[in-house]
């Protein structure tokens, strides 16, 4: 069995699955039996001066049968006062010494309050501090959350207050609602953060009711924009985290969070730099206990590639994540029909025809029988056929040999460049 | 015709270039495509060639790159 205990800017924990801060982690009750379940780590949701909720809070999009494929929620942070979490907390960490605690916090942009809830939290014995920089509703409105996320500046500001007086590692928990999210990182890196921690949730309005013409969720008849997560963010906090491992000035751990459900999600997220992962949405759909099966499959996955340590994944794959210029223009992949797994749906030929390149042929074969046909030479490899193929295994995207060397968009350019700088030489 | 065939009608007169020794002068690019000027060495005569494929795009700029690199290690 491989080690799947991970250290996160000096944070241990037993293995790289840490719930996030949200209503898993509300108390100790509920943290000390994700630890049971198996969670190596929890972000205890966000403290701060205790706040009030509106009744109403989540909704979540289904999407052809699959339940929760995202989530929305209107929740601001912790409504229990600070000494009622610190207690909590406190014997949660002696019960479960060798589990990771680490207090989300979120003041006013001060740096007295910052000193202050450092301070106290600290003083129960917390393995680590995130600072919610992210949350888009409610709290923004007040100055905080991502108010204070997005703007550069500020997060540098507050990191370096928190530093100042923090003697446990500090995590930057970043908001997604940014242009460039590398900007954050690297204010939170200038600021003195030993970690960063992405993504919150994505401004969202989930639905309008069309019977009462009312927003999802509603508020008495009134709805306000929430943050959005679950599996539907998965690809945009991937992007965000492979972002972040990619750039020089980013020189600290990260630990990723969005739409993480699976062992496998948690796998591609440390493969691109993560040194660890946090869920929220996959817990509150499918409860603690689905951890079980995230341990069992990154062990087994681990074991199988031969992988003694689950520390071995972080970033391997960052290297291969660059900007398009670098992609090679020469490379080609061709569709390829199956027509014995082909069922002759011909949901490929319409794609194609209506949407893509007009490289797919209906034909009859001697018999009468129908079948579709890729004119290789006119297809452009840009996958389609094969997402909307609704059978596995129907439609294999193949590389096709060139004779032509690799060649990038990049390098084109420079060639181009000299040509014409060879000319203008000449002309002098 | 097709793309493809499109292509390969500008691929080949660019290898019938190529072949007769011209090299790939100049080139300008516009929302019609490319013109690619070639040039021969030995009499500097000239021709032009309207690549409007992006195939023919991709295959002119291979040899180009090939070209630079040949006549680098050439002036070296
Ligand atoms: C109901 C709810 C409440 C949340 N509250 C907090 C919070 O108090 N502090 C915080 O940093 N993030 C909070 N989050 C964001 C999560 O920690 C996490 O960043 C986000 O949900 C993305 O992860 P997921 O896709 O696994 O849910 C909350 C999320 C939800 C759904």
């Amino acid at each position: 069995m491989a080690d799947l205990s991970i250290n996160l800017a000096g944070i241990k924990s037993p293995n790289p699955f840490w719930l996030a801060s949200a209503p898993p982690t509300n108390s100790g009750y509920q943290v000390q039996r994700a630890f049971e379940a198996g969670w190596g780590g929890a972000v205890w949701k966000t403290l701060g001066d205790p706040i009030l909720n509106v009744s109403s809070r989540f909704a979540a999009v289904s999407f052809n049968g699959q339940r929760v494929a995202g989530f929305n929620n209107i929740e601001l942070i912790t409504d229990r006062p600070i000494e009622v979490n610190l207690k909590e907390i406190y014997e949660t960490k002696k019960r479960f010494p060798n589990h990771a605690i680490i207090v989300s916090l979120m003041v006013e942009p001060k740096q007295e309050k910052w000193h202050e809830i450092v301070k106290r939290v600290e003083d129960v014995g917390v393995d680590g501090l995130e600072l919610n920089f992210g949350c888009p509703h409610g709290m923004a409105e007040r100055g905080m959350g991502s108010a204070s996320g997005q703007v550069p500046e500020l997060v540098e500001r507050q990191t370096f207050w928190v530093k100042e007086v923090a003697t446990t590692p500090v995590i930057v928990k970043l908001t997604p609602n940014i242009t460039d999210i590398t900007a954050t990182a690297e204010a939170a890196v200038r600021g003195g953060a030993d970690a960063i921690s992405m993504i919150n949730t994505i401004n969202s309005l989930m639905g309008v009711d069309l019977d009462n013409w009312n927003t999802i969720p509603h508020v008495a008849g009134k709805g306000a924009h929430g943050g959005y997560c679950g599996p539907a963010v998965k690809p945009i906090a991937l992007n965000m985290v492979a972002e972040c491992a990619r750039n020089s000035r980013i020189n600290v751990p990260i630990s990723g969070i969005g739409g993480i459900s699976s062992w496998q999600d948690a796998v591609e997220f440390m493969l691109m730099g993560a040194t660890g992962v946090q869920v929220c949405t996959a817990a509150m759909h499918h409860g603690f206990r689905i951890v079980e099966d995230m341990i069992d499959g990154l062990n087994n996955y681990l074991d199988e590639k031969g992988i003694a340590s689950v520390s071995e994944l972080i970033g391997k794959s960052v290297p291969r994540y660059s900007d398009w210029g670098n992609l090679d223009l020469n490379y080609n992949i061709v569709a390829k029909i199956n027509t014995d797994v082909c069922i002759n749906c011909n949901k490929c030929h319409i794609a194609c025809e209506d949407t893509s390149h007009q490289c797919i042929d209906m034909l009859t074969d001697t018999n009468g029988n129908s079948y579709l046909k890729v004119r290789e030479e006119d297809c452009v490899g840009c996958n389609l056929c094969s997402i909307v193929c609704p059978v596995d295994g129907a439609i294999d995207m193949v590389e096709v040999s060139s004779d032509l060397q690799p060649m990038t968009w990049n390098e084109r350019q420079a060639a181009l460049n000299l040509v014409a700088q060879c000319k203008t030489d000449v002309a002098k | 015709m097709s793309e493809y065939q499109q292509f390969l009608v500008e691929r080949n007169k660019v290898d019938f270039l190529i072949q007769k020794g011209y090299l790939i002068n100049n080139i300008l690019e516009n929302l019609n495509g490319s013109y690619v000027d070639f040039i021969h060495p030995n009499d500097q005569s000239k021709e032009t060639l309207h690549i409007s494929t992006a195939n023919g795009r991709k295959y002119f700029s291979s040899i180009l790159i090939k070209q630079n690199t040949t006549s680098y290690i050439k002036n070296e």
